[in-house]
Parts: C-alpha cells; structure tokens; sequence
C-alpha cells in the first residue's frame, strides 16, 4: 500500500518534470521571451508580481467573486434542484431554462452582463450562470437517484414531509452535490476570470492578466495564470477534505 | 378498543393477470397472523394493500380505518447516515418529546440487545443486529398494527432464531395486532397465532389453521409444531405447485 502511494507520487513528479522539460525546450528552441517565456523567467515575474502592491487584494477580489457566484448557484441550484428532482410539473416548466442556461456561449453571457452590470458584479454572473445549471442537474440526478424504500419507509412511518427532505433526500445527494460543487467549480474559476478580462474590476486577477498582455510581458501573463491555477488547486483540494469530512459512511 | 381487521371482497389485477379475486380474509386484533404462501403469489401485493401503499381495484379493509401500522421490510430500510439511535428516533420525532424518546429508544434497545451498538451506523452492523434495529424501531413507532413481510428471509438458522426470539419478546410485552407474511412454513409456526395458506392465482385461502401452543413453549421446527407442520405440509405441496407470478 505504502509502497504503491510513494509509486505514484514519483509518477506525478516525473510526469510533471517531463512537461516542464518539454516547456523548457521549446521555448528554447523558440528563442523569444514574448513568445513563449522558459519556466524560469515565469517564476522570475512570479517573483516580481507577488510582492507587488496590488496582488493579494487582487487574488482576494477574484476569490471573493468566484465564492459569492458559486454560493448563489448553490443554493439556487438546490432548492430548484429539489424541486425538480421531486416534481414532474417544476421539472418540465425549468427545463427549457437550464437548456438555454447550458448551450448559451459563455461569450454571450459576458457581453450581456457587461451591459446589464457594474465591473464589479459581472464576473459574479457569469460564475453563477455557468456553475448553476452544473449544480441544478447534478442535484435532480441525485434526486433521482434516492432508494425509493427509504422513502416509502419514512411515509409508512408518517414522517413530515420537511424532515424527509432534509434527512432522507438532502443526506443521499450530497455525493452528487459534491461531485457538481467540483465540477462547477472547476469550470467556475476559468470563466470568472475571463470576465474580469473583459470587464476590467479595478483589483482582479484578470485585469491583471489583460495587462501584462498588454505590455507584451508574457512571463507575466503566465505567471499569472500560474496564480489562477493555484487558486483552482486549493479550491478542489478543500472540496475533497469537506467530502471526505462530511461522507463518512 | 378491540376490533378485528377484515379484508372484504378483494380484488386486485395487474394487467390480465388477477392476483386476487373477490378475496376475504379475517385478521384477528392482537393475534399474529400468519399468511403463508409460495414466493410471487401476490402476498407482499397484500401487505401494500393493507399499508395503503397500493390501492385494491375493489373491496374494502374494514376495521382498519383509523389504525396506524409500523412496516417490517424484507430490508431493513435504514438511513446509512443515521445511527442506531437516530434511526429509530426518525419515526417517532414528531410524536413525543425529548425526553419521552430517550426513554422509549433506550428500553427498546436495551431489549433487542442493542444499546451498545447506539451509536453505530447500519454499515458497521450485521445482517441479524440491522433486522433487529428495524424490528425496534417497528414497536419504538406507536402503532396499532404491524405488518411483516419476510423480515427474517436470508439470516442463517441460529441467528434467525435469535431474531425471532427477540421480535417474540418485544411482542409479548407490546401486543399488537400482526400480519406476517412468508413463505417459510416453520417461522410462521413459530410465531404464529392463525396461520392462512394462501395458493392458485387468482390467490385464495387454501386452509386456515390455529396454533394454540403457547409461544414460550414452542421450539422451532420440532414437538407439536411438527406436527401442524407436516399437516399444511400435505395440504400444500400439491398446491405450491400452481402458476405463481412475480411482482
């Protein structure tokens, strides 16, 4: 067992230098730090772009942005979710909704918030409209999903209605609600940034982007994105602690 | 107040296929009925009738009005979330307080042998201790009638007994009125107060039987037991061999 955990972690670490390897060459051979900059000039504005003024309230914006998205989509997407998930009527009368939500180009979205909202409260829109349809279907699904026989058994026991939602239903989907809360967040991360880019909030991680492009400093665009990777990183890793934590049978 | 449940003129088709046909069956009150018949002859299509959770084509359930029923399941239907205590707690939540509950679990349990395992969730329990905690929280539920379908199906022989002997003990201090049904004749000799033999499809009462001797000196599968065994044995086997269908 130990042997096979250190196994792979050896793996990840190979395969991980294998690609930086393979980044380090080519941009080498490409001989253009604007172009494509190597892994050590990355790290270099890395190193420049952390101690400068406005990067912590800048990664804390476009968390806070990302988190008050998600947790929106959150709970819409649970209690339209359940309702859904329990009601044929509600089922048929949000689909059409959820369809448009889903195939929209994320583009069109962030064109119409930026005309609908503040700087600010765009990248918040368009985090919560991509993350909420993710969560919605995950949500049904689990519904869906829940042993007819437990609920049978709470009707026989002439449960109240309230308490077999949040004890029989709420309980069995919450690996489908984690599973969604991952998967929308990963999707989630990516377009609020490329809101902020078009939106342009004054502290955000995507602004920043936009202006390192802007001066053709490409170390610093990919530092920056090493930055937006990290934050994905963390994001997931905490899901997975909280599934481990709160799944325990 | 005494009253016997009385299933009057039954009717229930599934497609073609008429499971029962202007059935009737008399279920005395605080007695446990036995309904024994081969699997798929449209016995647990009776206790979801009786229940509620289905809807007889025609015929009536009288005496049954106003009664509540707790459900034994060939599973043992417990939330894998909830542990032992607060899978019993589950049903009766709404019913009494607090402090009426812990009184109530603890008694039950500690008769099912189980309080030590109060905090246990389903999965770190076995196949015997899951049917007895559904078993208490069955009696735990304040009803007047309980309906039993194949709870005890797959436990192996010895801890089969012990189950038995367990839901024996809650009943004699709990007395409610019981429909039970298997296909298993020694669990229904054993437990059983009336034992009806149900056969053929459209199904229908093939004998009716009482068994007087008193629960605490029946041993299972032996002594007069036996007996009344190879009795419905020979009224049976013939009939056992009819067109069953599965539900």
């Amino acid at each position: 067992m130990r042997d096979s955990t250190t196994a792979t972690k050896l793996l990840h670490i190979a395969s991980v230098a294998f690609f930086v390897g393979i980044w380090w060459v080519a941009a080498v051979i490409v001989g253009s730090e604007i172009i494509l900059p190597t892994p050590l000039e990355t790290i270099r504005s890395l190193l420049v772009i952390i101690p400068s003024p406005n990067f912590w309230p800048s990664v804390v914006a476009t968390t806070t942005r990302g988190l008050a998205g998600f947790f929106l989509s959150l709970v819409l997407g649970l209690m339209i979710g359940i309702l859904a998930g329990l009601s044929k009527t509600a089922r048929i009368l949000i689909q059409p909704l959820m369809i448009v939500c889903r195939s929209t180009p994320v583009m069109s979205i962030i064109l119409l918030a930026l005309i609908w909202f503040e700087t600010n409260q765009v990248p918040v829109f368009v985090g919560f409209l991509i993350a909420f349809p993710v969560i919605f279907a995950n949500v049904t699904e689990g519904i869906k999903s829940v042993d007819q026989k437990l609920v049978d058994m709470a009707h026989i026991y002439k449960v109240k209605k309230a308490r077999v939602v949040f004890e029989v239903y709420l309980p069995a989907i919450l690996p489908y609600l984690i599973a969604g809360i991952s998967t929308a967040m990963g999707v989630g991360w990516k377009v609020v940034i490329a809101a902020e880019v078009l939106s342009q909030p004054k502290y955000a991680i995507g602004t920043n982007m936009n202006l390192e492009k802007i001066f053709l400093q490409t170390g610093g665009v990919f530092a920056w994105t090493i930055v937006a990777l990290l934050l994905s990183y963390i994001s997931e890793t905490g899901i997975r602690l909280l599934q481990k934590k709160i799944i325990t049978w | 107040m005494q009253m016997d449940i009385q299933l009057q003129n039954i009717t229930k088709q599934y497609g073609a296929l008429r499971v029962y046909d202007n059935f009737s069956l008399t279920v005395p009150d605080q007695k446990v009925t036995c309904i024994l018949g081969p699997s798929g002859c449209g016995k647990t299509t009776l206790l979801n009738m009786v229940s509620g959770l289905i809807k007889p084509d025609s015929g009536e359930f009288k005496g049954f009005t106003d009664k509540t029923i707790s459900y034994l399941f060939q599973e043992q239907r417990l939330l894998p979330w909830k542990t032992v205590w607060q899978n019993i707690d589950f049903v009766i939540k709404d019913i009494y307080t607090k402090q009426q509950r812990t009184e109530i679990i603890t008694k039950y349990l500690k008769m099912v042998n189980l309080y030590d395992f109060r905090n246990y969730r389903p999965d770190k329990l076995s196949g015997g201790m899951k049917q007895r905690v559904s078993i208490a929280r069955a009696f735990v539920f304040p009803s007047d009638a309980l309906l039993m379908d194949e709870p005890f199906k797959g436990l192996d022989m010895e801890l089969k007994i012990s189950v038995l002997n367990s839901f024996i003990g809650l009943w004699q201090q709990d007395r409610r009125t019981v429909i039970f049904v298997t296909h298993d004749i020694d669990e229904a000799l054993y437990l059983g107060d009336k034992i009806y033999v149900l056969s053929g499809l459209p199904s229908n009462v093939k004998q009716a039987i009482n068994v007087t001797v008193p629960k605490k000196e029946r041993r299972y599968g032996e002594g007069r037991l036996k007996e009344l065994k190879d009795e419905l044995f020979s009224c049976s086997c013939n009939s056992w061999d009819n067109v069953c269908i599965n539900q």
